[in-house]
């Protein structure tokens, strides 16, 4: 593995090329770690293109984070690519920004199977629906929770 | 590749059978109380014997993690990291410490590195074989529960005298390990495992090659190559599929660019693959062990890091014994971090579980479910 990162920007470019105004922004963290920020309307689109022509085959998870200072969330899929040896350390991270108010997003499930569980678990512990999933229910909190969804920033532990 | 539907609950089945139309399927709860389904519980709709839909509900042993790391200090989480598997601790231990590492921009010392490498090989040894005893029990073999449990301890006694603790042990900590070599490991460790490679001889003999095994796990449980990508399975279940895909090869981390081992990989994606292979990984985790051993430089085990997330993302993931697992980690500059996402392997194996169960017989549920090593405690967090 070399330690340029030239892979990494050839594929951002590659992105940046085919989704000039979809992609708002654009870098690599590090080394094997290039991330892109994706509109919400566009990001089926984009996701499709990272599987289709980039050799994206799976996401490797999905993660919600709750800026509540910003009144936003940020959904973040990290995919990455199987079928291709040389560059199966990279993991792409999508993100995308959603305001607070309406915390809506579209789901991924078919594009990447495997984000049916994660999407569900940021369902019940943000409280973000996923358009186009066709569970949107409860993964691991209990039947009868009826809290507000628990990795919210409002909702304090115990001891904190 | 379809999202399986979730069966439907067991009053619309009941009044289905009622109906004069329409398919007639039972539906069966396997679990939460373990009967053999782990702290979980699978829900299986059958037709006959015939398995036509399995959707696993997990949540039984769910511990917030995630939000528990968001309220502590990033030292104190440590044991909480650990928890999820403690058979396989310090792989959670070490993935979470990387994340943290790659945010203060800390690299830890050769030594050090090599002396992680140790203990996630003998941790892998541990939780294959604490698999392997279950598995043995599960399809009725009784002496490959005890077998494995008992040569188990050979590795949890040296854990202990590597780092103080048999099994969650909070050895990796920014910046190192947090206790060097004790005096007369090396031999001690290479006698132990002189003696346990002659052992999986005898596993070999007993049950890997046993007709009564092979009959019954061979081509059961058939998870296709394109299926397991697609959904994201990932470490012995993904390389019983055909791909030969591990991070300590695709992503070396700590010392295994260095070292020299082998990826066991087999085509048929069935149960038997996915049970041969751990067997094959015990024997290249044996191989690393000697050669860690036999290669650690000297110097320092340890790097003054502080104790704080500086503001910025980082990414980090190692291969444990079920696969990846990976930290998304938000830091804002104090010591406890903004956000902690933790992704374990049986999180993403769970997706595995309803594809190769589906079209089986109920019967060879128990082979199929735990060829997979899902770990509910795992997939919970």
């Amino acid at each position: 593995m070399s330690l340029s990162q030239e892979r990494e920007q050839a594929l951002i470019k590659k992105l940046k090329d085919r989704f000039p105004s979809e992609i708002t922004e654009a870098r690599v963290v590090r080394r094997s770690r290039p991330e892109i920020l994706v509109k919400p309307e566009n990001l089926v689109e984009v996701a499709t293109f990272l599987r289709d022509e980039l050799g994206m085959d799976h996401a490797n998870g999905v993660s919600g984070v709750d800026y509540n200072r910003e009144a936003r969330f940020e959904i973040i899929y990290h995919c990455s690519s199987l079928q291709n040896k040389e560059t199966r350390d990279i993991v792409m991270a999508i993100k995308e920004s959603i305001p607070r108010n309406t915390p809506k997003a579209r789901s991924l499930i078919s594009v990447w199977p495997g984000v049916d569980n994660f999407e569900r678990e940021t369902f019940e512990m943000f409280g973000i629906t996923f358009d186009g999933h066709p569970r949107m229910e409860k993964l691991f909190l209990t039947d009868n929770w009826d809290g507000p969804p628990p990795l919210r920033k409002e909702v304090r532990f115990p001891t904190d | 590749m379809t999202v399986p539907e979730k069966p439907a609950p067991l009053a619309a089945v009941e009044s289905s059978r009622t109906a004069d139309s329409g398919p007639q399927t039972l539906t069966v709860s396997v679990g939460p109380q373990h009967s053999g389904s782990g702290h979980m519980r699978l829900i299986i709709e059958l037709d006959g014997d015939i398995i036509v839909n399995a959707a696993p509900d997990p949540g039984y042993v769910h511990r917030g993690i995630e939000k528990i790391c968001e309220v502590r200090n990033i030292i104190k989480s440590i044991p909480v990291i650990e928890r999820p598997a403690i058979i396989d601790s310090s792989n959670l231990n070490h993935a979470y410490i990387r994340a943290i590492e790659e945010l203060q921009g800390v690299e830890a010392p050769v030594r050090s590195q090599y002396l992680r490498c140790l203990l996630n090989e003998m941790n892998r040894i541990m939780s294959h074989l604490y698999w392997l005893s279950i598995f043995g029990v599960f399809l009725g073999h009784t002496t490959m529960f005890m077998w494995p449990l008992g040569d188990r301890e050979l590795f949890i006694d040296l854990a202990e005298k590597l780092t103080g603790a048999r099994i969650t042990h909070s050895y990796i900590v920014p910046g190192g390990v947090r206790r060097d070599l004790p005096q007369g490991f090396a031999d001690e460790a290479i006698k132990r495992i002189a003696y346990f490679e002659k052992r999986l001889v005898e596993y070999d003999k007993i049950f890997f090659n046993n007709p009564i095994f092979t009959s019954r796990a061979k081509g059961v449980g058939v998870l296709p190559r394109s299926e397991a990508i697609a959904i994201g399975a990932t470490g012995p279940t993904l390389r019983g599929s055909g791909v030969d895909a591990d991070l300590r090869k695709d992503e070396p981390y700590a010392a295994y660019s260095k070292l020299d081992f082998g990826i066991p990989t087999r085509k048929e994606g069935d149960s038997f693959s996915r049970a041969i292979i751990r067997e094959e990984e015990m024997l290249e985790s044996c191989k690393l062990i000697k050669q860690i051993l036999k290669d650690i430089p000297a110097g320092p085990i340890r790097r003054k890091a502080p104790i704080v997330v500086p503001r910025g993302e980082a990414y980090s993931r190692v291969e444990s014994a079920r696969g990846e697992c990976s930290f998304y980690m938000v830091g804002e500059g104090g010591d406890k971090p903004y956000r902690v996402r933790f992704i374990t392997a049986s999180f993403r194996n769970m997706s595995a579980i309803p594809v190769l169960l589906k079209g089986g017989h109920m019967a060879d549920m128990p082979t199929a479910w735990w060829s997979v090593d899902y770990w509910p405690v795992e997939a919970d967090r």
